[in-house]
């Protein structure tokens, strides 16, 4: 890892965090492994192996950063994206292209880690173009301070070409939500396939506004966008899963799941499904209310409290 | 130890348990034998105190005190369980997570493999997850290990061997040798015969009501010449004893 001396102290502060968030900081150090640590509006470090080419430029309270999968690479190792501010105040930029080339296959693990933030806000797109017969995950997860002053919009924009198969997921179940905004939005070819999902854990008065969306335009391309949210106190979630069947035999199923606790949250669900070939097959599914009662009792009859069980059984479903 | 008086209960307008009473001495295995829709499972949520079945009259007596305003959680803390019929699934939740409730419970690496030999699972089942991947049997011999590791004072096993093969007696056998080690009250619900007859006593139910207990061979016989053929849900039979 190319890593500036100057750069050391926040290295370890970002490695910190990012462990904290349940990343292994090990791997930044791993020669053999694409890593990219970027503090505030800094590139701290970088790394990539063969195959693999990186570029970056500075932006305006930021970076721009440029991944490129040649064809037929495949990485036994994921990717490691790491974004940290380790400020209470300010603003940050991300912008990334990854581009992802034929018959290759990759992960990217990615951690954004705001353990201070107060007044922080976070924007990144990320648009990804996955090549054809190759196979791309990016898992986004956020590590945000207790204090809620931590804003957030995440924008994915992903062209998956034919044969391609892609998953989109974004978890925030540790620490404050802050503000969230995530827009999720795929364009299928023909038999491509997408897996997005959204996990959150809501507390206080977070809130939260989610967008999935699946374009299938080519035939047989398939998707799958799903939504779990827990939210909690005085907390609000809007989510919209949407999806369009634009060519034949195209099929996507939207789920969004949200799960309340207290009488003051204020959350709300709108599927929408476009069907604009007669081949085509969409389904939704949507639920809002309480932790399963048969769930929560199975576990009190073992022994924990209402709390307890609804803490373990929300910890699963969010995982 | 364990007593029920006069309780009944209502749903929906009709009476599924209608004023019956059952004692269960510690320490001793019973069963509950009974056609499907007598009231069998309701008896063993009304015991356990599930939200939807706390409305009923009558007592539910555990040592000499009544515990009819205790919670679900507070009856467990007594040391009151209930191996449910049909195990719910969980998401995202390990077996062993579940078996030792997120870590809360503390349990040796090898009780718990030990335990899931008792039913009769290959200890790698600790890593597989509570969910729709496990079968229903599956999930039911993990039930049956949560509650052996559990110790209770009592125990509702609600239709112990559903969903597992005829086989598998055996296992149902070591489950209650299990549980009867550690000085547990097993009331078992069943209308299998075989189960029944596991047991020290049986209690015959039929209409929402005990009509008959005693020597478990005794109550089979009767079930078997009387029940049998028998299309009775909510009507109690004649009262026998």
């Amino acid at each position: 890892m190319a890593l500036a001396t100057k750069y050391e102290r926040e290295f370890k502060m970002i490695s910190d965090a990012y462990e904290k968030s349940g990343g292994d900081a090990s791997k930044f150090l791993n020669k053999d492994i694409v890593s990219v640590i970027v503090s505030g509006d800094k590139l701290i470090g970088r790394n990539t192996v063969e195959g693999v080419d990186l570029r970056f430029r500075q932006i305006e309270d930021g970076v721009e950063l440029w991944i490129e999968i040649r064809d037929n690479v495949r990485l036994k190792q994921p990717i490691h994206l790491c974004t940290g501010f380790m400020k209470e105040k300010g603003r940050q930029m991300i912008l990334i292209h990854n581009r992802c080339g034929r018959n290759s296959e990759v992960r990217f693990l990615s951690h954004c880690v705001f353990p201070n933030g107060l007044e922080f806000t976070h924007k990144m797109i990320a648009d990804t173009e996955v090549g054809e017969d190759s196979k791309l995950s990016y898992e986004d997860v956020h590590f945000h301070s207790d204090t809620g002053g931590v804003s957030v919009e995440a924008t994915y924009n992903t062209l998956l070409r034919r044969g391609a198969e892609f998953g989109n997921y974004f978890n925030l179940t540790q620490g404050r939500v802050g503000k969230l905004r995530v827009k999720m939005k795929v364009d299928l070819q023909e038999d491509s396939s997408a897996q997005i999902e959204s996990k959150v854990y809501e507390r206080a008065d977070d809130d939260v506004h989610i967008t999935e969306e699946l374009n299938l335009n080519g035939e047989r391309a398939s998707g799958l966008a799903r939504t779990i949210v827990f939210a909690t106190d005085k907390s609000k979630a809007t989510i919209i899963n949407r999806a369009y069947g634009n060519a034949p035999y195209s099929r996507a199923h939207i789920e969004c799941k949200e799960i309340i606790k207290g009488d003051e949250v204020n959350v709300g669900t709108v599927p929408v499904l476009f069907v604009r070939d007669e081949k085509a097959e969409l389904t939704h599914e949507a639920s809002i209310g309480r932790v399963n009662l048969r769930q929560l009792e199975t576990l009190m009859a073992k022994g924990l409290n209402e709390d307890e069980a609804t803490e373990m059984i929300i910890r699963g479903l969010l995982r | 130890m364990l007593e029920l008086r006069s309780v009944s209960l209502q749903r929906d307008g009709n009476e599924i348990i209608k004023d019956l009473s059952a004692e269960f001495r510690e320490g001793h295995v019973y069963a509950v034998l009974g056609n499907n829709g007598v009231g069998k499972s309701t008896l063993a949520y009304i015991i356990m105190g599930l939200e939807s079945y706390r409305n009923y009259s009558g007592s539910v007596v555990f040592d000499g005190q009544a515990i009819d305003d205790l919670t679900v959680s507070e009856r467990a803390k007594l040391g009151i369980t209930l191996g449910w019929q049909e195990p719910c699934r969980f998401d995202g939740i390990t077996v062993k997570e579940y078996l030792t409730l997120g870590g809360k419970r503390e349990v040796p690496s090898e009780r718990l493999i030990g335990v899931l030999d008792i039913v009769g699972l290959p200890k790698d089942y600790l890593f597989r997850t509570v969910d729709s991947s496990l079968s229903g049997g599956e999930r039911k011999r993990i039930e049956l290990a949560s509650v052996i590791l559990i110790e209770p004072n009592v125990v509702v096993l609600d239709e112990p061997d559903s969903g597992i093969d005829l086989m598998s007696t055996s296992m149902i056998n070591r489950v209650f040798d299990a549980l009867s080690d550690s000085g547990t009250t097993l009331i078992v619900i069943t209308h299998r015969e075989e189960i029944a007859g596991m047991a020290e006593e049986a209690y015959l139910m039929c209409g929402g009501n005990m009509i008959k207990n005693g020597d478990p061979e005794e109550i089979i016989a009767y079930y078997r010449t009387a029940c049998d053929d028998c299309r009775h849900v909510n009507e109690p039979l004649k009262k026998v004893n």
